[in-house]
């Protein structure tokens, strides 16, 4: 306790709501639990900074600084960050910078792209041929983005990295094995920049992140087909060494530089990947790391997360309440997982009826084969 | 994101409806728009198909599947033809069917291709 007390200088009131759910735990005495992310996010006080333009100017001076010194030996690794940049270009649509950036960086055949994202082979090479075009009409020159650019730059590299390794996470349709391999190529890819700009604490958490996340992979589909929660996962499939690593790096980076929503992610999922059982899930802890996000990052989907974690805390009807906020989002309105999310919290809050209403209404929203199966099958259970 | 850009048409069929001008048009314009999307990528597949007056339609009847002459739905508007492509957002799919509708001034349903993720 005594370690944290220059949080006492706290002024905003919702830092200090945060620190007290965080120095709770040591009083009341959570047992067993070896690290506490939040105590470590919050300890450097950089959370409020993340948003600000100081921040800001903060980051882009990190990713500045991290340009390597003109020597011969770091040339190739030099090609490898520009060739990222250059494949991450603003001026391209999204798909084909994820396009791109697999084929150049990431060394795979235009065949394994088209395969990874359920296109023909043809589509795929028109959609790279064009977006090397399209690079090329922009006059778009073969060099490290000017510094004032970069940090901004590093965060569209950083979001690319992260959809394709969602891609491969989240695969839906198409034979598993090669939508695994995007997450791994994901992997290979944010592992090689992280190499690259070792300093770059969002690097650092995007990579753990992954890890973190990927160490669930075995125990997240079951032998159906279909997509098994976390709370009913057989945790004796997750990967220890993918779990070691990401909370190892998290360790070394938290606490370090500034924290961004990737590293706040990552502690999320370390709180999971911590849990011997689901029941022993430090729920509280990943409320306030939530919120923590929140501040760093909002968004719907943040809140409906956090809703969830809420739920553990407070019981179903306090996360149903959070979920209430969300009814107006334009962003909601357009998915099914506010009634995904909605139906679990009314299953626990023991009014079936009403839960099985809103998983047939997420069922009937989602585009996702695998999950409208699911929320069927779990409206069906209930009927 | 994937998504069915579907066209309709007089379940009819075109005949003494359309000028022989418009058809060449119509054709050109078809021709553009395919080597368009072809180019950007975007372009997954697509078909044009036989008019509704040469559908068959199976049906189950009495424990047996069995197939009869004509269409399934008893419409004024048939689908008559269909583009999958997978595009950068739901805008770009409306903005491409729009175009059509320019053109060919009946409604395009757009409809998003089931292959979304999962939830993590």
């Amino acid at each position: 306790m005594r370690r944290y007390g220059q949080f006492d200088a706290c002024e905003d009131a919702a830092q200090e709501a945060l620190l007290a759910a965080a120095l709770q735990w040591p009083i009341e005495g959570v047992p067993d639990n070896p690290r506490s992310w939040l105590v470590t996010v919050a300890s450097r006080r950089l959370v409020d900074e993340w948003r600000s333009d100081s921040a800001r100017r903060r980051r882009e001076e990190t990713a500045a600084a991290l340009e390597p010194p003109v020597t011969a030996q770091v040339a190739a690794e030099d090609d490898t960050l520009t060739l990222l940049f250059l494949c991450c270009h603003p001026s391209l649509s999204i798909p084909s910078q994820l396009a791109l950036t697999l084929r150049a960086v990431g060394g795979l055949t235009t065949a394994e792209i088209a395969n990874a994202f359920l296109v023909p082979e043809a589509t795929m090479a028109q959609r790279i041929s064009r977006a090397k075009q399209r690079i090329k009409t922009n006059g778009v020159e073969f060099s490290l983005p000017p510094q004032a650019e970069r940090g901004e730059r590093l965060r569209v590299v950083l979001h690319v990295l992260y959809l394709v390794f969602n891609e491969g996470y989240t695969t839906s349709s198409g034979p598993a094995l090669q939508r695994a391999d995007l997450t791994s190529e994901a992997i290979r890819l944010t592992r090689l920049l992280h190499q690259l700009l070792p300093a770059d604490g969002e690097v650092a958490g995007l990579l753990a992140l992954m890890l973190l996340t990927d160490a669930r992979r075995a125990a997240r589909v079951g032998a159906d087909g279909l997509p098994v929660p976390l709370a009913e996962q057989r945790r004796e499939l997750w990967n220890a060494g993918a779990i070691a690593e990401g909370i190892a790096l998290l360790t070394r980076t938290l606490g370090s530089t500034l924290v961004g929503p990737y590293q706040l992610q990552a502690a999320i999922a370390a709180v999971h990947d911590e849990a011997r059982t689901a029941d022993e899930t430090d729920w509280p802890q990943i409320v306030a790391l939530y919120e923590v996000l929140e501040r760093v990052s909002p968004g719907a989907v943040v809140t409906l997360n956090r809703a969830v974690a809420v739920a553990m805390v407070d019981g179903p009807r306090a996360g149903l309440a959070l979920l209430g906020t969300l009814d107006g989002d334009v962003q909601m309105a357009r998915t099914h997982r506010l009634d995904a999310v909605r139906g679990h919290l009314l299953e626990l809050a023991g009014d079936p009826v009403a839960a099985r209403e809103a998983y047939l209404r997420a069922a009937r929203r989602t585009a996702s084969i695998p999950e409208q199966r699911y929320l069927a099958l779990r409206a069906a259970r209930l009927g | 994101m994937k998504y069915m850009i579907m066209t309709f048409g007089p379940a009819a069929g075109l005949e003494g409806k359309v000028s022989k001008e418009w058809i060449t048009e119509m054709i050109q314009f078809m021709h553009t728009l395919d080597d368009d999307l072809r180019k950007s990528g975007e372009l997954v597949n697509n078909e044009g198909l036989a008019w509704p007056d040469q559908a068959k339609t199976v049906r189950f009847v009495n424990g047996a599947p069995v197939a009869t002459d004509g269409p399934f739905a008893e419409s004024k508007e048939a689908l008559v033809g269909y583009w999958i492509v997978d595009v950068e957002s739901e805008a770009r799919a409306i903005e491409i069917a729009s175009q059509i509708v320019a053109f060919v001034k009946h409604p395009i349903e757009v409809r998003q291709v089931m292959d979304a993720p999962a939830e993590p």
